[in-house]
């Protein structure tokens, strides 16, 4: 795996009926460079998502999917390049002739914005389902306690999990669980949502729940970018797909065309494997 | 219970009766020295044990290490949160704080304490650099039981501040990310998510410095406080029995270490199995979901 990829000079890929406006629900990025010590772990990243798009991104381990969500998100604080999320700089604000940092407490307002469905869930396991609900929008947000159980109850009704509201998270199933992360994220009204991996720690009975709930924000207008091995989602759901390597986007396009019929070797290679 | 549940067989082995017959052997031992030699004098323990000074000293004893350890676990907390914090001289405080007083012995901190106006004979509380304020003298601030309430809560703060240290790093760093996602602030996150879920760390190991805190409070006997140790040693200055008046402070120590150690093993059997494991008898089984 050491063959060096040069970077594709692909045009950046607009999903039919998408502009390439800046605004809420949109991410930007140029030259993107992260590094953890001396590896690079993202090398040259160009993107543009649009309002509205569910964009898929697949690649090998270490390809730097899951680095670039957290770029997104905050998470991570990128090396050098542009990035703007909701039509905003993450973390800077642009001056004449200079970025300045934001104060945090206007960072924490954009990251209220951008929410994150991690892999292992990371509910929190000391306060109930409905509760890890409501933390986010009561001490963040300041939302009155009742108004916040009320969304709460309807968001968890919306990811199918009437009932379970005053359940802990160690009493709920993996399924059950991503899907009380993903009601948590939605609480805080974000206009993005990242998905990391979010079905990869679920026993393969319980991944399809999850993904009936993300496809129906899909329909429901959300801005997405999701890190996932589920072929049939990206086939399915997906108005882009992205496919990493080594740091690079290697290549960008419809998800039907580009499952179908890989331009790049490096993505034959990669689908001949996990298809 | 179903057909094919066994019961539980406990073989016993030669080696099971051989360490049988050794433990019965000691304390056999044990038990016909403490009756037919006469130098313990039972009698006096008898006495004393329940003696009003004795009891005093026991009282003072109790309510030092209770107070101590609240002191402790306050600052300690608070040290324990400084020395997490990403502000270097903030944790650089913290780590000064935890080595000089973990690396001196207590008992010569106590006293220390006890002299301090030996090094500043007078106190002025105001505000520096100006003539506002109050000039207290240091001997009559400080008592041998404001010094020995002071050096024992200095020093058992820095053993709390590491053990709650420990227990916030065994928070996932997942937790903390969920929680940076949401857009919580650090307080937030210390609040919520860092010390409910350290908690379980934290608690079992604070029960064991307790009881040892009930015994480490002897120490002030040599600041002239009367504890428990210094009130058995006023009798036998005075009677000259000194070997039952130690036992009598010694079944006392060991009468209320006893009991601590109850609820002690109570809460970290709790603990062992989680929180959530309890609750969950609590709540009707989770049905799954049909697919």
């Amino acid at each position: 795996m050491t063959e060096d990829v040069t970077p594709p000079s692909l045009e950046p890929f607009v999903p039919p009926g998408m502009g390439k406006a800046d605004g809420p629900g949109t991410v930007h990025i140029r030259s993107l460079v992260k590094s953890f010590g001396p590896h690079a772990v993202l090398k040259d990243i160009n993107l543009d998502i649009s309002a509205g798009e569910v964009c898929v991104l697949i690649g090998p381990s270490g390809s730097g999917k899951s680095t670039l969500l957290r770029c997104i998100d905050g998470l991570e604080q990128i090396d050098s390049g542009v990035l703007k999320v909701n039509g905003e700089h993450l973390g800077f604000r642009e001056e004449e002739r200079s970025f300045k940092p934001l104060k945090r407490k206007e960072l924490r307002v954009q990251r209220t914005q951008i929410g994150m469905v991690f892999q292992q869930f990371n509910l929190f396991p000391n306060m109930t389902a409905v509760e890890n609900v409501t933390v986010g929008q009561i001490m963040v947000k300041g939302t009155r306690k009742a108004e916040a159980r009320e969304r709460a109850l309807r968001l968890l009704a919306q990811v199918g999990l009437n009932g379970r509201e005053d359940h802990y998270p160690s009493q709920l199933s993996g399924g059950q669980q991503q899907r009380v992360a993903i009601a948590r994220s939605l609480a805080m009204e974000p206009q993005v949502m990242l998905f990391d991996e979010p079905t990869s720690a679920l026993d393969p009975e319980l991944v399809g729940d999850v993904l009936d709930v993300m496809k129906g924000l899909a329909d429901g207008g959300m801005t997405m970018m999701v890190a996932t091995h589920e072929m049939g989602f990206a086939r399915e759901v997906a108005d882009s797909l992205l496919f990493m390597a080594d740091g690079y986007i290697v290549e960008r396009g419809d998800p039907r065309e580009v499952l179908a019929n890989p331009q790049e070797s490096r993505t034959r290679q990669f689908l001949r494997k996990v298809l | 219970m179903d057909a094919t549940a066994k019961p539980r067989i406990h073989r016993r082995g030669t080696y099971e009766y051989v360490m049988w017959a050794i433990c019965l052997l000691i304390a056999a031992g044990i038990a016909y020295s403490l009756i037919t030699n006469p130098r313990y004098q039972w009698d006096v323990i008898g006495d004393y044990l329940t003696d009003g000074t004795v009891l005093k000293g026991l009282w003072l004893t109790l309510w030092l290490t209770v107070l101590v350890m609240l002191i402790a676990s306050v600052l300690g907390m608070l040290v324990a949160i400084m020395r997490s914090s990403k502000i270097p001289p903030v944790r650089i405080l913290a780590i000064g704080y935890i080595s000089v007083f973990r690396g001196t012995p207590v008992l010569v901190q106590l006293i220390l304490w006890f002299n301090i106006a030996a090094l500043y004979p007078n106190i002025r509380l105001g505000i520096p650099l100006t003539s506002i304020g109050v000039k207290l003298d240091t001997n009559s601030l400080i008592s041998a039981i404001t010094a020995a309430i002071i050096g024992l809560s200095l020093n058992e703060a820095a053993y709390m501040a590491e053990i709650i240290r420990g227990g916030f790093n065994s928070v996932p760093k997942g937790q903390l990310e969920a929680g940076d996602s949401l857009g919580m602030t650090e307080a937030m996150k210390i609040r919520r998510i860092i010390i409910p879920q350290a908690m379980p760390t934290i608690i079992p190991a604070t029960g064991n410095q307790l009881i040892s805190m009930l015994k480490e409070t002897s120490l002030v006997s040599v600041l002239g406080v009367a504890d428990l140790l210094q009130s058995v040693q006023l009798i036998y200055a005075r009677t000259y029995e000194t070997i039952p008046m130690l036992l009598v402070a010694c079944i006392w120590y060991l009468i209320v270490s006893i009991l601590l150690n109850y609820p002690q093993s109570k809460i970290e059997a709790y603990y062992t199995k989680s929180r959530q494991a309890i609750r969950l008898q609590k709540v009707e089984p989770v049905a799954e979901v049909p697919t």
